[in-house]
């Protein structure tokens, strides 16, 4: 093990099948590094979950190896490498069971076994972070799905670990809780966490990822910087993907003046105005 | 685990045949279990019971279901043999001692109590890996005249088990991300360590319960005589094993009055 450069996590020819049935995920190999932020892709079925939660061992390989700061996840326990690896669930119902949100959100530092002071920070801090501030005492079952999602955001957020998993932090939310969410999610990301998200929304990976890695029946089918991934359509529509309309806006205009990897709006109108000025063929 | 309890769909003669038949023969096996017990008879309903399930192609799913009953069987062989005090002293179970003595007939019973509890419970989990859940409902209406409302609830709750335990895992892996484990050997704390698994489930489960009353509602349940798409036909080959078990049957009450099969 090279101590010097050792990569947060590191996932060497992963296989892994739920018992004696085709495999799901197929010789997977994936570094991922400190501060990252990577988005995983796929269609439904294609091993975006399993995959994931190897990262905190919730799955142990069938074969190969995953390791977190170095250390194989093999023999270790899910509550150990909770420490260093967060996980937010699709589904906040699965998890809340106190009947305050502060004492939810406590669960895992309780868990932990830090001190009350402490404790009683951090849930201040995370419910702030998530919006939540003043439901500390709220039931938890009065509040919407969408702020109930948060609480579990903050039940993790909480726990301060190195490495964030989130699992669809957006399904079912509107529009207004989904950019709520991900605004968080990349606060958290420029703090220095590591954010690891599996979305549906192409969108949300062109505004917060910096690279993503596409599934494709338990096969990486591209894993680089969303920019490279989002400039090869014909790669993306074999997992049926298509990369944001932007995107797929510039693609259609040709190759003279506007690049295949536009990601965002605004770049577009950049690189509309300058094709103006420059009288070039596309577009005046 | 999660498997134990539900339809696998495979193609077998016994998949084929019709669920009253399928039903005779579990309520047959039912039957021939509490007759006798002596332990030969038993092992052999037992194997009777395995036999049926490879016919059905299923002994395979099956087996985890048979290894976590094998456990339960230790406990009631266990149990026989600690308190059974009649027949021959064959060994103490605290050696060198007088203490807890074990006998012969105490162990030969304990077999049969263990061969018994198997070929009752793996007849029935044959019978419901091998019919549909509609054909098991239609069946229970139409044929035993159970009124629709209890054969729904019987069915539904059978239904729910698997997606229960699904959800059983998918609670404990969230709790587990957020580093809670089972642990110790304390088993009151055990049971205290439970609750963050067991309150998500109870919620979501009253949950579930409402939002599937209000699909039955909007599917226009209770809204008056039913009528079935599917029938249940006894074919030739139902009839005759139908026959064959009621034959059997009658053979097996015989022998009881006669005497044989008891220890």
């Amino acid at each position: 093990m090279t101590a010097a450069r050792q990569n947060l996590i590191k996932v060497e020819n992963l296989t892994y099948q739920y018992n004696g049935e085709q495999p799901v995920l197929k010789n997977i190999s994936l570094e991922i590094d400190r501060g990252e932020c990577l988005a995983v892709i796929g269609q439904n079925g294609s091993g975006k979950t399993t995959l994931v939660k190897h990262f905190n061992g919730l799955l142990k390989p069938s074969s190969g190896h995953v390791y977190i700061n170095g250390l194989e996840t093999g023999p270790l326990k899910v509550s150990t490498l909770a420490r260093t690896v967060g996980y937010v669930f699709q589904n906040p119902d699965h998890q809340i069971f106190h009947d305050t949100v502060g004492k939810e959100v406590a669960f895992g530092l309780k868990n932990l076994r830090l001190p009350t002071e402490e404790i009683e920070h951090r849930v201040t801090d995370a419910l702030e972070a998530v919006g939540l501030t003043g439901h500390y005492l709220t039931y938890p079952f009065n509040l919407s799905k969408g702020q109930r999602q948060r609480v579990a955001l903050a039940s993790v957020l909480a726990m301060h670990t190195e490495v964030i998993v989130l699992d669809e932090p957006t399904t079912g939310q509107d529009y207004r809780e989904s950019a709520q969410i991900m605004d968080m999610v990349k606060k958290l990301h420029e703090q220095g966490h590591t954010i690891i998200f599996i979305t549906h929304d192409m969108s949300l990976v062109a505004r917060y990822a910096d690279r993503t890695v596409v599934l494709c029946e338990g096969q990486i089918l591209a894993d680089g910087p969303v920019r490279t991934v989002f400039a090869r359509p014909e790669l993306l529509a074999k997992s049926y993907l298509s990369p944001p309309q932007i995107t797929l806006l510039a693609q259609g205009l040709g190759k003279h003046a506007i690049p295949p990897d536009v990601i965002s709006v605004r770049e577009m109108y950049d690189l509309l105005l300058k094709a103006r000025a420059d009288k070039i063929g596309c577009c005046c | 685990m999660a498997a134990a309890v539900e339809y696998i769909h495979k193609d077998s003669l016994i998949h084929r045949l019709n669920a009253t038949t399928k039903i005779f023969w579990a309520l047959f096996t039912l039957v021939c279990g509490l007759l006798f017990n002596d332990y030969r008879y038993l092992l052999a309903l037992l194997v009777s019971v395995l036999l049926v399930a490879a016919a059905a192609r299923v002994l395979r799913n099956l087996l985890p279901a048979i290894a976590g009953l094998s456990v339960f069987a230790l406990i009631l062989l266990l149990i026989q043999a600690l308190f059974f005090d009649q027949g021959q002293v064959v060994f103490h179970l605290i050696p060198k001692t007088n203490y807890l003595p074990v006998t012969n007939y105490g162990i030969l019973s304990g077999v049969a109590m263990a061969a018994r509890m198997l070929s009752l419970v793996l007849s029935f989990l044959v019978l419901l890996a091998t019919t549909r859940i509609q054909d098991m409902v239609l069946t229970l209406v139409e044929k035993f005249k159970m009124p629709y409302d209890y054969a729904f609830m019987f069915m539904t709750t059978l239904r729910f088990i698997p997606t229960f335990l699904g959800e059983v895992r998918q609670i404990s892996d969230a709790q587990k991300a957020r580093g809670h484990a089972v642990e110790g050997l304390n088993p009151f704390k055990k049971i205290r360590s439970y609750a963050p698994v067991t309150v998500p489930l109870v919620l979501i489960s009253l949950n579930k319960a409402e939002n599937m009353a209000m699909a039955m509602e909007t599917r226009g349940y209770g809204g008056g005589r039913r009528t079935y798409f599917r029938e249940s036909k006894m074919r030739g080959t139902d009839y005759f094993l139908t026959a064959v078990l009621l034959l059997l049957l009658a053979l097996g009450v015989t022998a009881r009055v006669k005497g044989l099969g008891i220890m």
